[in-house]
């Protein structure tokens, strides 16, 4: 993974927004991940020092919450539901079919950082088995062809700039 | 303290308000099975082991974090809860390797214990064992975390015991476990090898890495021979080898649970090939093996020979700040009764001895207590802390841990150091003066509190004399141009004073200012400072000397010095000679002896005949070390006693093989005061013999006497004519200690103001001349991994091997010119700013010489963002202690030298 250099004006920023507040942490770490769409592992220090905790603590912070991510995502961040309805209604192919259409494993961000494909355990959404989620956009009752169009309109976003 | 009366299985008892069930059952005799818990540890409930159940309720709670209320009624053995234990017990050893028999911690496994004692042979589960990677690159901790069981001991012992915070919880689920920031191997986090966290793991995750695996044979208490700390240990042993050490259990130790990585790991320089076996003598110019009587018949002809022909002035001795009391006693009372010499010192020479003399002579006619703090637990009370010419974090790491938990604490710490120092991350403020101006700044500190009335006014007048004349220089003193000598800003300093006002402060001092040549002036300012302040006499406040070396203060005490007796009385007054002369029997001289530098210029002079050194390695320790040996070498008679074969053995004509702190019996007087016992824990190697051993054959040869001297009489002796030792007279198979500083009579002065010590001038800041061939000042430090020269720490198989596999390899370098993965300089490299990095186009790893008047080295540098431009840190011990070769062998005080702490170099890239 290339490692990009960190936009250290911007972090200061939100460090020092932070810095004062009680059980600033959680905020702190939630703003970084907003601006940066993760949490640099260079900012783990900077934040630690600024609340006078050790960086290992913060590490374990951040690695204990799903929400928070060490790793750069992609553009898009795909979420095929795994839970128990979805499954029953074949999301296990739905899956399969994603991570062909992509090349990607579970978990894994493309390399020139477009999509990273992730699972859940349940989108709330049951109804619509199977279901993904895109970024912030619900789809449902999908088949593995409408997969391929789905993700075709994300490609297509990226090419029109 | 208010008393709470509750029931635990029928049994009324009473515990303090505010116990834990855990602690209130076990100190009535009601255990209570547990893995997470631990007495110096905040509890947090994570193993759940501790289960007791609520009679009146059911319920079921953690008994490690419940605290104590009035009129519970608590079960804690009924077989709901045994049922429940059993099953979170077998749920453990389900998910544990197989790897059991092979286990470090052996039988001492807290887990294996519990499962014992809940009768839980095999768990009947599926076994599911939680493989996890094990890591061993490092030479003292081996991590298997398949063993891991959560209970987050490390992690705690890690943040509230050392302040470390090298590891924290990174995961969680099924993934969680400990680990370092980025998850790198520990060398490369902030860990600074202290082992505290292994000796606190229940079960073989953290394990000491070593040849030895399981438990050991015995185990038997003892106390660390490295740094003046003193720390309690408890050595594991196979046969007559040490094979563990751990933090000793028993209450009130200095150090509780924790250690420093010396204490450590670094005791497997017991197991050197280079320990001394059998007596040498030198024939033909080889060292060759001889009979102890023999030896000591020669030892004893030949010194009464040079006496007799050379006279008592031409016969040295150099007692050892690693030696015990009883030893040194005997070795000075040799020197002075036998060979009517006061030519004596020891190692503490080299540490600034001669300067914190001064201090004793201005404050307490030489005695050791008044101005000092005592106990460092005193530390975790303080109002303010004032950390100045110490890095404790290096020198004596266990001290620095207290200083570590008060900030913690929010107390603050306000840090005089010329550079950023590891504690820099727990000072509220830190300032970095031009080294050397600490004067300057001292002064203008203390002008400022003055202006600002913040002085404590009864306590001067009731204690003190000359404040008038003290505050009228302080009020006289140019402000700005004192910030401008220690080149900070008069806003800083200000900001300083305002974290002192109104407050009694605690100060920690070291070689930073024993060892420079303004020292004395400087100690006189912080004395000045703390009476001022009314910083004395009170339960924390006061001065804690750093200690570098395990009986620095024991040593002096028993009189290894050249211008004082035993008891720090000191030789020139009529009434010490008198009292002595009675004890011994004999006349002694008044005048005081050669020190350490003056032996040397002695034997330069070809005046000095014989020297006897035991347990010092001048050879090593000394600056200048060419002109040391020449010197040496216009000596007819040397004889070195020691545990190893040394730079000073290998010149000497006599080797007599002594015993280090583990094989031997004899006491310690720690940094503190205290006074603690040790007893043999294993076998001297071969032939040799505890130090006292030797000195009292040696004794009873000189003195003819037909009984020979037991440990017993000198230490009934000792405790007959010094104060500070009464009642130090048992020899038992417990560790004794007396913590003198907690005694009253110590503060005598305060409550009853026997002394009364004077306001010393304020003596005007020089500013040292700028000399541009040597545009670099180097600072000279220690670390962690040696002590002192590091004579024992290099012969250390682990820390050797740590320090090689941290030295950067030129193969390494040609692959990534950044390839110093290791946060700590611990390969030895001289550490240097980033501005001058970039003039001199100098990257991590390059090798540079640097140049002073007195001498060369060449190192590796290492980038140290933190470093002020033109300063050069160089830690000592390393390549046979070369650095000393940058400064003069010359008097601490004389003009022409900076001290021994800083000096003028340049720098080339080689
Ligand atoms: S060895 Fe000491 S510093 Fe290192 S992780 Fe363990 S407790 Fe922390
Ligand atoms: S490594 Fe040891 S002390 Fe640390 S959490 Fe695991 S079992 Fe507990
Ligand atoms: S702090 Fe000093 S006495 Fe304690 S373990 Fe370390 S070296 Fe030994
Ligand atoms: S199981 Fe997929 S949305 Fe609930
Ligand atoms: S000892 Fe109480 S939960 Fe572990």
């Amino acid at each position: 993974m290339d490692q990009q250099e960190i936009d250290w004006a911007k972090l200061t920023e939100i460090i020092n927004a932070h810095r004062d507040d009680k059980w600033g942490l959680i905020p702190m770490l939630q703003k970084v991940q907003e601006k940066f769409g993760y949490i640099p592992p260079e900012a783990i220090a900077p934040v630690a020092e600024a609340l006078q905790l050790h960086p290992s603590q913060v590490q374990g912070v951040i690695s204990f919450y799903a929400g928070f991510t060490m790793k750069p995502k992609g553009r898009c961040v795909l979420k095929v539901c795994r839970g128990t309805a979805c499954h029953v209604k074949g999301s296990r192919s739905i899956l399969r079919a994603m991570k062909k259409n992509l090349n990607l494993e579970e978990g894994e961000t493309s390399a020139d950082y477009q999509f990273t494909l992730e699972t859940v355990a349940c989108l709330g959404a049951c109804f619509l088995a199977p279901t993904m989620l895109v970024n912030h956009d619900y789809y449902g009752r999908l088949t593995p062809n409408k997969i391929n169009s789905i993700v075709g309109i994300y490609r297509k976003d990226q090419s029109d700039g | 303290m208010e008393t709470i009366a509750l029931t635990i299985n029928g049994i009324r008892i009473n515990c303090p308000a505010g116990n834990r069930l855990l602690e209130a059952a076990e100190k009535n005799g009601i255990p209570i099975p547990h893995l997470c818990s631990h007495p110096s540890l905040h509890p947090v409930g994570a193993c759940r082991l501790c289960l007791v159940e609520d009679e009146k309720t059911g319920r079921l709670m953690a008994a490690c974090v419940t605290p104590a209320a009035q009129d519970m009624q608590i079960l804690t053995h009924t077989p709901r809860i045994e049922r429940h234990r059993r099953n979170i017990v077998r749920l453990m050893m389900a998910e544990h390797p197989e790897s059991c028999i092979v286990c470090n911690k052996g039988n001492r496994c807290e887990l294996r214990g519990v499962a014992a004692r809940l009768g839980i042979g095999a768990t009947n589960l599926y076994p599911m064992p939680n493989y996890k990677q094990m890591e061993q690159a490092n030479p003292f901790i081996v991590i298997d975390l398949s063993k891991c069981i959560l209970c987050g001991k490390c992690i705690r012992a890690d943040h509230e015991l050392v302040g470390a915070g090298a590891i924290d919880f990174y995961m969680r689920g099924f993934k969680s476990r400990p680990a370092t920031l980025h998850d790198l191997p520990l060398e490369q986090s902030n860990c600074t090898f202290c082992g505290t966290c292994i000796s606190m793991c229940p079960t073989g995750a953290l394990s000491l890495k070593g040849d030895y695996a399981g438990t050991p044979e015995r185990i038997a208490p003892s106390v660390c021979g490295f740094c003046g700390v003193g720390c309690s240990l408890s050595l594991g042993m196979a046969g007559e080898k040490i094979v563990e050490v751990n933090p000793d259990k028993k209450s009130n130790t200095v150090n509780g649970a924790t250690l420093c990585v010396r204490g450590h790991f670094a005791m497997d320089f017991l197991n050197s090939n280079d320990r001394l076996a059998q007596p040498l003598v030198r024939e033909n110019g080889n060292l060759i093996p001889l009979s102890w009587d023999k030896a000591l018949d020669l030892v004893v002809r030949r010194l009464f020979e040079i006496k007799a022909t050379n006279g008592s002035q031409s016969i040295a001795f150099i007692g050892s700040s690693k030696c015990s009391n009883e030893e040194n006693y005997l070795f000075q009372k040799i020197a002075r009764v036998f060979l009517k010499t006061n030519n004596i010192d020891n190692g503490g020479y080299l540490f600034g001895r001669q300067l914190l003399s001064m201090v004793e002579k201005r404050t307490d006619k030489g005695g050791r207590f008044n101005f000092f703090a005592g106990s460092l637990s005193g530390i975790e009370k303080a109002e303010v802390i004032m950390v100045i010419g110490a890095d404790p974090c290096h020198t004596i790491p266990v001290a620095s841990y207290y200083l570590k938990r008060a900030a913690a604490k929010g107390i603050p710490i306000l840090l005089i150091e010329p550079q950023h120092t590891e504690l820099s991350k727990d000072a509220r403020i830190m300032l970095n003066p031009i080294p050397g101006s600490d004067l300057a700044l001292i002064n203008a500190l203390s002008a400022l509190l003055c202006r600002r009335g913040s002085s404590e006014n009864s306590f001067i007048e009731r204690f003190t004399r000359g404040f008038g004349s003290y505050s009228q220089s302080l009020n006289a003193l140019d402000l700005n141009q004192a910030a401008c000598d220690s080149g900070l800003s008069l806003d800083d300093i200000e900001k300083a004073a305002d974290l002192l006002a109104g407050k009694k402060i605690t100060f920690m001092t070291g070689r930073g200012i024993s060892r420079q040549r303004q020292g004395g002036k400087i100690m006189d300012a912080l004395l000045n400072l703390a009476m001022m302040t009314g910083s004395i006499g009170y339960a924390g406040a006061g001065f804690h000397i750093t200690a570098a070396e395990s009986n620095m203060v024991g040593s002096w005490d028993m009189g290894t010095v050249p211008d004082a007796l035993p008891g720090r009385r000191l030789l020139c007054e009529e009434e010490t000679q008198k009292e002595w002369e009675a004890v011994w029997g004999v006349e002694l001289s008044l005048k005081p002896g050669l020190n350490m530098l003056q032996m040397i210029e002695a034997a330069e002079k070809g005046l000095l005949k014989a020297v006897y050194i035991m347990g010092e390695n001048p050879l090593r320790a000394l600056q200048e070390p060419e002109r040391v040996r020449k010197a040496f070498e216009r000596i007819p008679f040397i004889v070195c006693q020691d545990i190893l074969q040394t730079e000073t053995t290998a010149a000497a004509h006599i080797v007599l093989p002594g015993a280090a702190v583990a094989e031997k019996e004899g006491t310690f007087t720690n940094m503190e005061g205290r006074l603690q016992q040790f007893l043999p824990a294993i076998l001297p190697p071969g032939d040799s013999r505890s130090d006292f051993d030797i000195l009292s054959a040696l004794y009873q040869k000189m003195s003819g006497s037909p009984h020979p001297l037991f440990l017993s009489d000198i230490r009934e002796e000792i405790s007959r004519v010094l104060p500070m030792h009464t009642g130090n007279t048992q020899s038992s198979h417990l560790v004794w200690i007396k913590d003198f500083a907690q005694k009253n009579e110590a503060r005598a002065d305060i409550s009853g103001s026997s002394i009364e010590p004077k306001f010393s001038d304020v003596f005007p800041f020089k500013r040292d001349t700028p000399d541009s061939e040597y545009p670099f000042t180097v600072l000279l430090g220690s670390d962690r991994y040696h002590l002192g020269s590091g004579t024992r720490t290099s012969r250390s198989y682990r820390i050797a091997t740590f320090e090689n596999s941290a030295k950067i390899k030129p193969k390494q370098r040609a692959q990534s010119p950044h390839s110093l993965k290791y946060p700590d300089a611990c390969g030895g490299e001289l550490q240097i700013s980033l501005a001058d990095a970039k003039r001199l186009a100098l990257k991590d790893g390059d090798a540079v010489r640097l140049t002073s008047k007195w001498g060369a080295i060449s190192r590796a540098v290492r980038i140290q963002k933190r470093l002020s431009q033109g300063l050069v840190y160089v830690p000592g011990a390393y390549n046979h202690n070369d650095a000393r070769c940058l400064i003069p062998l010359t008097p601490l005080f004389s003009e022409e030298s900076s001290g021994w702490n800083y000096c003028r170099v340049k720098m080339e890239k080689i």
